[in-house]
């Protein structure tokens, strides 16, 4: 019998030293992508925290990365300095009329009033057009003003209409959607894939414990952006929560009753096993908590999953889902004023390394020309009804 | 409307000109023009006027195909996404089949006509009522585009591509010499000959012309078949302007289009309609769509503004045309 202990306590550590080792050894896990990874740094709670970005960067580009070389365009010598002065400036999202771009909209209007020498307008079609939105694009060149904001429908399309407001002279400053580097002088980066890996696990740590049972459901194993989070998962995971346990990954397209059974079919298959579900895309998202809901078992099984707030606040509301993953387009807008404003003020440069953006602090330059917001932003029970999106 | 006769002495040919739909339409144009200009400075300038010219291109051209269906009391609904499908099989041909990019293009544009052709021949041969049928394959061509494009775009064109889309000849836009020369034949075309006057006869009266011996089916896929390949040309026009393919790529220029024609003075049950009036529309939407941003409303309003514009030229239209009636 003490043999046997013995025994059962040396397998016991034979597994626990080797299972970090197996799974550094071990393939990505099923939908991720084969991509470089770079995880940050191990620590709970910091996504939720606004002013943590040091603590980003200490994982991130600036390291392991080393500096990207400056690849965005430049406009044209004006003839006077704008610094300080009144700028007009157009901002051109994918489209109006819908809560998101709202949102981002009200970012703006918060930095233009406290910056004071600001005037922002937004400007864009009614639906998400390309065309439309590089005619829009072209008729605020012909107008004239200082700086154009925008979220490319097409970031090759709308290209070419961006390259010509820089020779005219005009910033350009892109946010939400890039453009090609070089049509723009710097692009707001709402989250990093890395980022948006770090949140998702920790909530679930935090939630379930360092060794919760997991499974996945994506949009297919393929899809670049879904691939790309599930591959940093894994890094940062096999890094900070070795203990972890990795069931299973599930396609369901982003589609909204393949989702709902692809997260039963985890339920039934693990049953008790499962402490949580990560879904990946914002329809997942939604039904995967209504399936543990309809389950009846909200509480035993955590849902964390990206999603824009309004299709999650009943499941957040009721207490089913704690964590709702994705950044703040408020404060997505805000910077994206702050950070045109430091352009015409020469206070962000080629080669800069951050930029100061009001409330939201000093803000970190990755991947050569863009600034990046933070770490992602979850909506919780506390603040998921002050958005509407 | 039939009791309108073509007059034969000089005043009463100017006479018609100025009360025709198409002279109150561009003196509605000049009033537009005259007014934004006053507005902003921005706005009469050469170079702003030429890119306007850029922009309307791609509607200018479907237009003209659209304005023969509409005069024989058809439409074409499926236009845009017969453009999409178009914009997708050049892009495509040309990247992941390897085609040379010349075959590429022509392959593009032989899809959009062959889009249309199967518009046509179901129209002619199975009877499908037009509206019906261009709606379906409104949703079956999109649906084709974004099957065949797997969501992907094909972009890294050599730089003769862009030169029909974003190059000038001659300092105007090399597509707006397209546009004029197209406008000017088919306007002929449409005006002075025989297929012209197939097409007033078909809206008029179809039944009335098959009897008198016109061969209605072939016009009919004719005209449908030139809409395709007129939507293709539009489709390879819009990937040299903006350098890439995507799938949505046209989607809701069927409603810029017959918004142009019928604007021109054309009625949507068939009979009348030219050319000149369908140019007139496109351009008057697109000065007033430029001229009003460049003013100061912003888009959501501006096509507030575009759609009143409609109904009151329509309102006037239909006055003049009542009056020509009684007279």
């Amino acid at each position: 019998m003490k043999k046997g202990f013995a025994l059962a306590v040396i397998l016991a550590l034979l597994v626990m030293v080797g299972l970090p080792l197996s799974a550094d050894g071990h393939e990505r896990w099923d939908g991720a992508d084969d991509l470089a990874v770079n995880p940050l740094a191990c620590g709970m709670g910091d996504a939720m925290m606004e002013d943590d970005s040091d603590a980003m960067m200490d994982g991130d580009a600036g390291e392991d990365m080393g500096m990207v070389e400056y690849d965005g365009g430049q406009p044209a010598m004006m003839d006077m300095d704008m610094a300080g002065m009144d700028i007009t400036l157009v901002d051109v999202p994918k489209l109006v009329g819908i809560g998101y771009f709202a949102a981002t909209t009200l970012g703006q209007k918060q930095a233009a009033e406290e910056l004071g020498n600001v005037n922002v307008t937004t400007d864009a079609p009614t639906e998400a057009n390309i065309d439309d939105q590089i005619q829009v694009i072209d008729t605020y060149i012909t107008q004239g003003v200082d700086g154009i904001l925008f979220a490319a429908n097409d970031p090759v399309a709308i290209a070419p209409v961006l390259r010509k407001a820089l020779e005219a002279g005009i910033h350009v400053v892109g946010y939400d959607a890039n453009s090609e580097p070089d049509a723009r002088e710097w692009f707001v980066n709402q989250a990093e894939f890395n980022g948006i890996a770090k949140a998702l696990v920790d909530s679930l740590a935090d939630q379930m414990g360092a060794d919760a049972a997991f499974g996945i459901v994506t949009s297919t194993f393929t899809t670049p952006n879904q691939a790309r989070w599930i591959a940093e998962m894994w890094a940062y995971a096999s890094e900070c929560y070795p203990d972890l346990t990795w069931l299973e990954t599930l396609e369901a397209q982003e589609d909204a009753v393949l989702s709902f059974q692809q997260a039963q079919t985890l339920i039934n298959k693990y049953g008790e096993d499962m402490d949580g579900i990560f879904a990946m895309t914002s329809v997942a998202t939604p039904n995967s908590a209504d399936a543990v809901q309809q389950a009846g078992l909200c509480g035993d099984i955590a849902v964390v999953g990206l999603a824009t707030p309004n299709g999650m606040k009943p499941y957040v509301n009721d207490g089913c889902v704690r964590d709702v993953v994705l950044w703040n387009p408020v404060d997505l807008g805000y910077a994206a004023v702050y950070v045109t404003r430091a352009v015409v003020d020469g206070e962000l440069m080629p080669g800069d390394s951050s930029v100061m953006a009001g409330r939201l602090g000093e803000l970190m330059v990755v991947n050569g020309s863009e600034v990046l917001l933070g770490p992602p932003f979850v909506f919780n029970a506390d603040n998921i009804n002050d958005f509407d999106f | 409307m039939q009791s309108a006769p073509r007059n034969p002495t000089r005043v009463d040919k100017l006479r018609h000109y100025l009360i025709s739909q198409e002279g109150v339409l561009f003196f509605i144009m000049l009033v537009s023009v005259l007014l934004l200009a006053t507005r902003t400075d921005k706005f009469l300038t050469v170079d702003n006027l030429l890119q306007q010219g850029r922009f309307m291109t791609e509607v200018g051209l479907i237009a003209i195909p659209m304005t023969y269906i509409i005069i024989t009391g058809g439409i074409d609904l499926s236009v845009g996404s017969i453009m999409g499908l178009a914009a997708i099989v050049l892009g495509w041909s040309w990247q992941t089949l390897g085609f040379p990019l010349e075959l590429a293009i022509i392959t593009g544009v032989l899809s959009g006509t062959l889009a249309g052709f199967v518009n046509g021949l179901f129209i002619v041969r199975v009877g499908v009522p037009p509206l019906i049928m261009t709606l379906a394959t409104l949703a079956l061509f999109r649906g084709l585009a974004e099957g065949i494009s797997q969501a992907r775009s094909a972009r890294g064109y050599p730089e003769w591509f862009y030169q029909l889309g974003q190059g000038e000849l001659l300092g105007i836009p090399t597509q707006l010499w397209l546009l004029i020369v197209t406008v000017a034949v088919f306007g002929i075309v449409l005006a002075r000959t025989q297929l012209g006057r197939a097409l007033y006869a078909i809206g008029n009266n179809e039944t009335g012309a098959r009897f008198s011996g016109l061969t209605v089916n072939r016009y009919l896929l004719l005209i449908y078949t030139f809409s395709g390949f007129m939507a293709g040309v539009a489709g390879y026009i819009f990937v040299s302007r903006v350098s890439t393919t995507r799938s949505d790529m046209g989607a809701g220029i069927e409603l810029d289009v017959i918004a142009a024609v019928v604007l021109g003075g054309t009625s949507i049950f068939g009979g009348t309609g030219s050319i000149l009036g369908t140019t007139i529309g496109v351009v008057l939407i697109q000065l007033l769509k430029n001229g009003l941003t460049l003013s100061g409303l912003t888009s959501d309003a501006t096509i507030v503004v575009i759609g009143s514009v409609l109904i009151f030229a329509i309102l006037v239209n239909n006055f003049i045309l009542s009056r020509r009636g009684n007279s």
